[in-house]
């Protein structure tokens, strides 16, 4: 188990009629790995999440996790495996405490019962700093504090591939870089991590590689700095000649 | 007096209002189906009661503990393998797929047990009551009753917010693919939904079937009062379910005070003022 890649795509290409979200792409990420992705708005970074998540099953290729072929998984199963997401847009469960969000992934993503799957969502609440607002219901959070949430809940199925979609998106400076902190503490635990930014600066300093996706296909991929630097990947994001200094 | 009896007898016959609409609340609730076969259900296990009654030569009571797990096996399964397919094609479908499943109950019973209306046999609950003062006499039968509908509710409502199981049917009704992402097989979750629904139903079939008579085409009528039930109370709340169908039997019963055939009409109209008023409900929205 530990010697060949966690993820593994061959190869996957989906397609919604004639937009094509993913073409023909082919990945490897090894356990512990901290990888960046970046990409102008549709150019599927989020598809190919819920490609490995098991959201979207592909049109082609093929998804291997741990060895073992997934493709034809559902999310449920995915999850249960060891992948686990965040929406970009959060999804808690409103209607449920903050606690019991978490609580339903301790049961079925780690597959805890009773104290055991309790302890951890309570461990997990620590960690994404949300203890105070356990009892309450998850309609009641603000946007910083349901962002912490997605990040709990994907938490608690005890991944070991944690896939992050913009959990740092409109927040501000100080509030992002406690969030690195906690993303910095799950990696030192050995969890994969595959994080989705818009805020470059946040990325290039934590992870070890950076992936950069336009229109469903890898233009770029190695280490951040040398990826932000090459030609293909400026072109993507400032425009060929004068574009401005944007980070989108 | 008179009224006071009234009350207290439309109450009674509350908590059987609603025990037979939870099922309906639970199904819409969690998978926004409308099982529009929910009477015929209803109908379909007082006739299996009778089928034990008589074949096993058991008393009333006992049928339903046979009759329940058994709609709620079949209600496992009717999720599963029919209203999960519909399911997956579009919600509108579930409402045909279930139109069409009430059809066929009522004419298999039909074809079966032909049209002539049937009761189940009480024995001496039938007639026992008890003589609260002169004029007020409650009959062991609407307690029994009412006391199993408000334990199956409470224990309903346990059931969703503390057990595991409970817990992740919440967590399907809030939001599906979510509630998959954390791990949560939703179609095994969607199916116990259902077994609860439908074992419910059936408590509330023999129920009925102990109160009045019923024949294969009683189903829709009935499904109107879980309906209201349902609505006055406010869809997904099961206490509101229980006030439902307490405000609906009370104004029923109150109604059929003034006139005999007054009473199904002056809950039908309590309804469309409650509806008019309070259109989420008296206790509004919320699965826990």
């Amino acid at each position: 188990m530990t010697a060949g890649p966690l993820l593994e795509l061959a190869g996957v290409s989906k397609r919604f009629g004639s937009i094509i979200v993913a073409d023909s792409l082919s990945l490897v990420v090894r356990g512990g790995d901290a990888v960046g992705m970046v990409g102008p708005n549709g150019a599927g970074k989020t598809s190919l999440f819920s490609l490995i998540s098991g959201d979207l099953s592909p049109n082609s290729g093929e998804v291997h996790f741990e060895g073992r072929a997934v493709t034809r998984l559902d999310s449920a199963q995915r999850c249960r495996l060891g992948i686990a997401r965040t929406y970009q847009v959060p999804r808690s469960f409103e209607h449920m405490t903050v606690f019991e969000n978490v609580l339903v992934a301790a049961y079925r993503g780690a597959g805890l019962r009773g104290h055991a799957a309790s302890s951890l969502a309570a461990g997990v609440l620590d960690e994404a700093d949300l203890r105070k607002q356990a009892n309450s219901p998850a309609s009641r959070l603000g946007l910083v504090q349901r962002k912490r949430l997605e990040l709990a809940r994907a938490l608690g199925c005890k991944p070991r591939l944690l896939l992050l979609d913009e959990v740092a998106a409109g927040l501000t400076e100080p509030e992002v870089a406690g969030l690195v902190e906690v993303i910095e503490r799950i990696r030192a635990r050995g969890v994969a991590v595959i994080w989705v930014e818009h805020v470059v600066r946040a990325l290039v300093g934590m992870v070890d590689r950076l992936i950069c996706l336009a229109g469903g296909r890898i233009i770029g991929d190695g280490e951040p700095l040398a990826v932000l630097a090459s030609p293909a990947v400026k072109d993507v994001f400032l425009g060929t000649s004068y574009g401005e200094a944007s980070q989108t | 007096m008179v009224w006071v009896n009234a009350i207290v007898q439309g109450i009674l016959l509350g908590g059987l209002y609603a025990l037979f609409a939870c099922g309906l609340s639970l199904m819409f609730g969690v998978m926004r189906v409308v099982n529009l076969a929910h009477g015929d259900l209803a109908v379909l296990a007082a006739y299996l009661a009778l089928a034990v009654i008589t074949g096993l030569h058991v008393p009333v009571l006992w049928s339903a503990l046979v009759v329940a797990p058994l709609f709620g096996v079949v209600g496992y399964a009717v999720q599963r393998f029919v209203i999960q397919r519909s399911l997956d094609v579009s919600p509108l479908t579930t409402l045909l797929v279930t139109f069409g499943l009430s059809i066929v109950i009522q004419n298999v019973l039909l074809e079966g047990v032909s049209a002539n209306s049937r009761s189940l046999p009480t024995g001496w609950l039938a007639s026992a009551s008890f003589q609260v003062n002169s004029q007020l006499s409650i009959a062991y039968e609407s307690v029994i009753v009412f006391s199993v509908a408000v334990v199956v509710l409470s224990s309903l409502q346990l059931f969703l917010s503390r057990a595991r199981l409970g817990r992740q049917v919440r967590a399907a009704a809030d939001d599906l693919e979510a509630a998959s992402i954390v791990g949560v097989n939703v179609r095994h979750v969607y199916g116990i939904a259902a077994a609860i629904a439908f074992a419910t139903v059936a408590l509330a079939g023999v129920a009925f079937g102990m109160y009045s008579s019923f024949d294969p085409a009683a189903g829709p009528q009935r499904l109107i009062f879980a309906f209201e039930a349902v609505v006055i109370g406010g869809v997904g709340s099961l206490w509101g379910t229980l006030l439902g169908g307490m405000i609906l039997g009370v104004a029923q019963v109150l109604g059929a005070q003034v006139d005999s055939s007054f009473g199904v009409l002056a809950g039908h109209l309590v309804f469309l003022v409650l509806l008019a008023l309070r259109p989420n409900g008296l206790i509004p929205a919320r699965l826990a």
